[in-house]
């Protein structure tokens, strides 16, 4: 038996993570489906009846896809490191590895897909039914979006955000696996500080060295749309790596 | 075989163990005993590998619990003592984890769960604390682990409860089954611990079977008090007297007059035992 992966411990952890998926997730998904639905109903309610197109309808999805992906940890694996709850957690008979790639795969992969299906579904459903909802949310979504065909590097553009959500993920199981209470607001208020900390350490650059700050603006348009890109591409894949082994080490040594 | 060597353990700053050295042989029901506070449910934590010893080592079956292995911890099951239960019923409870078990046995699960009247149709939220105390021994004992921890099992159990717990732990576990039951109650457990393990701040006091305790200390009950007894206490119709065995007479073990003894003697009993 392999002391690291095991093809059918692995299988077993997936069914026993699956099996708490829905009780624990089925509200939330059906409150974030019913978004688009709330703004179906009310633009078709007001008089004015102004049309929503689907660029609009993809942001608003996409952005309920990020409230979701960063709300799975603390609702899927909310005890997993509990003093007292999260023992059975720590208990079961699979390994440390296993037990972190069962949460990668529902907080990154499962629940974003089923949100994402669902919601492009009655996106569809709405479109379908007439009403102030233009085009399809779908024809607009991931490659196919404005954003990275009309982007002068579409792939790098099209990879750099597709790591938006990978980098959501991972703060968010960290953050699950540091804090025993209060999880997901914790970790919002820390990216909030790290946000104004940033902030103000720029602004400082900035005044301490103009020069910098010159070289940027100086630059052209696509080359700096490209020295952004590279930035964030490679700070988001820093990042995650750094917290998704972070959150295997907290599994793995996790004292209860 | 579960072996510790040399262990020390603190929590920030207050030391639990230091370098104790203990040996728990396979297919036997410990008791292990000792007062509030001296550290018997972390032992039992740092045996599943809940907790990492700071220095020295425990190993069961040659394995180290804070590893965490699935070869070890699908041999091994802790039932802590505060019930903590997940929003289920325990049927689905030990179906979502009895695949990781070897020797699971649903059949035996639903057999359990009859004879400590268990409802099966309700949830656990639903169940009274000692329900869901035997719902759990029910789900423990089913997946058939070689290694079975319980931390103050009878703790919220009623008086019959009681006796089923023990009715059930004495004819449902195997020979090849090493139990450790940690408790303050030893009424609840006489006649279903041997050997006794007793623990003290920072120390091991005994660990000896009922057999190489009743071959160093006699337990006599007779109408007087004993002046050169290790301890004695006024019962019903009497006194226990515990005493050492210097001819080798037969007795029984009354464990709380035997752990009162040693709490009063502690390294006379120790090196008595050794």
């Amino acid at each position: 038996m392999s002391n690291t992966f095991n093809i059918n411990r692995f299988g077993k952890i997936l069914k026993h993570d699956g099996l708490n998926f829905f009780p624990n997730m089925i509200l939330t998904l059906a409150i974030l489906w019913a978004i688009p639905v709330v703004i179906w109903l009310s633009n078709s309610l007001t008089p004015t009846e102004s049309i929503i197109d689907p660029d609009f309808r993809v942001g608003i999805i996409s952005v309920l896809a990020l409230i979701i992906i960063l709300l799975v940890p603390g609702r899927l694996y909310k005890h997993c490191n509990d003093p007292r709850k999260g023992i059975v957690f720590a208990m079961l008979p699979a390994t440390s590895f296993e037990k972190f790639f069962s949460m990668v795969f529902y907080c990154l992969i499962v629940t974003p897909l089923i949100y994402l299906a669902g919601a492009f579904i009655i996106d569809t459903i709405l479109a379908l039914m007439g009403g102030t909802f233009e085009g399809y949310a779908i024809t607009k979504a991931f490659w196919w979006s404005p954003l990275f065909r009309k982007s002068t590097y579409p792939v790098l553009t099209a990879i750099t955000f597709a790591f938006i959500p990978v980098t959501t993920s991972s703060i968010f199981m960290f953050g699950n696996m540091v804090f025993k209470k209060r999880k997901t607001g914790k970790m919002i208020g820390i990216l909030i500080l790290i946000h104004i900390i940033f902030s103000i350490i720029f602004t400082n650059v900035a005044f301490i060295y103009p020069d910098l700050i010159e070289f940027f603006t100086d630059l052209n348009y696509e080359i700096g749309w490209k020295y952004i890109l590279n930035i964030a591409l490679y700070s988001q894949i820093i990042v995650s790596a750094l917290l998704l082994w972070g959150t295997y080490r907290k599994i793995k040594t996790q004292k209860y | 075989m579960i072996k510790i060597n040399n262990l020390d353990f603190a929590y920030k700053n207050t030391q639990v163990f230091k370098n104790i050295s203990l040996e728990f042989q396979k297919g036997n029901i410990y008791g292990l005993l000792g007062e509030n506070g001296v550290g018997k449910t972390t032992l039992l934590k740092l045996i599943c590998g809940l907790q990492k010893p700071q220095h020295g080592s425990v190993t069961v079956d040659g394995l180290t619990p804070s590893m965490r292995q699935p070869e070890l911890l699908q041999n091994v099951y802790f039932l802590p003592e505060e019930v903590i239960t997940e929003d289920t019923t325990p049927e689905k409870f030990i179906q979502k984890i009895g695949c990781f078990y070897p020797r699971y046995d649903f059949a035996l699960f639903n057999k359990l769960m009859g004879e400590l009247e268990v409802d099966l149709s309700k949830k656990f939220n639903e169940l009274s604390h000692g329900q869901k105390k035997k719902a759990l021994l029910a789900c423990a004992m089913s997946l058939q682990t070689d290694y079975l921890f319980l931390d103050e099992p009878t703790n919220g159990l009623d008086i019959p409860s009681k006796a089923l717990f023990r009715q059930v732990i004495s004819r449902y576990c195997s020979n090849e089954t090493t139990i450790i039951i940690s408790t303050h109650q030893v009424k609840d457990v006489e006649n279903l611990i041997d050997p006794i393990v007793i623990l003290d701040k920072d120390d091991v006091l005994m660990n000896a079977s009922f057999a190489e305790i009743t071959d160093k200390i006699y337990f006599e009950y007779g109408p007087e008090r004993i002046q050169n007894a290790y301890y004695t206490e006024m019962l019903p119709g009497g006194y226990i007297n515990v005493m050492p065995n210097t001819e080798h007479l037969e007795s029984n073990v009354n464990i709380e007059a035997l752990f009162n003894a040693v709490m009063k003697n502690k390294e006379t009993i120790k090196n008595l035992m050794k």
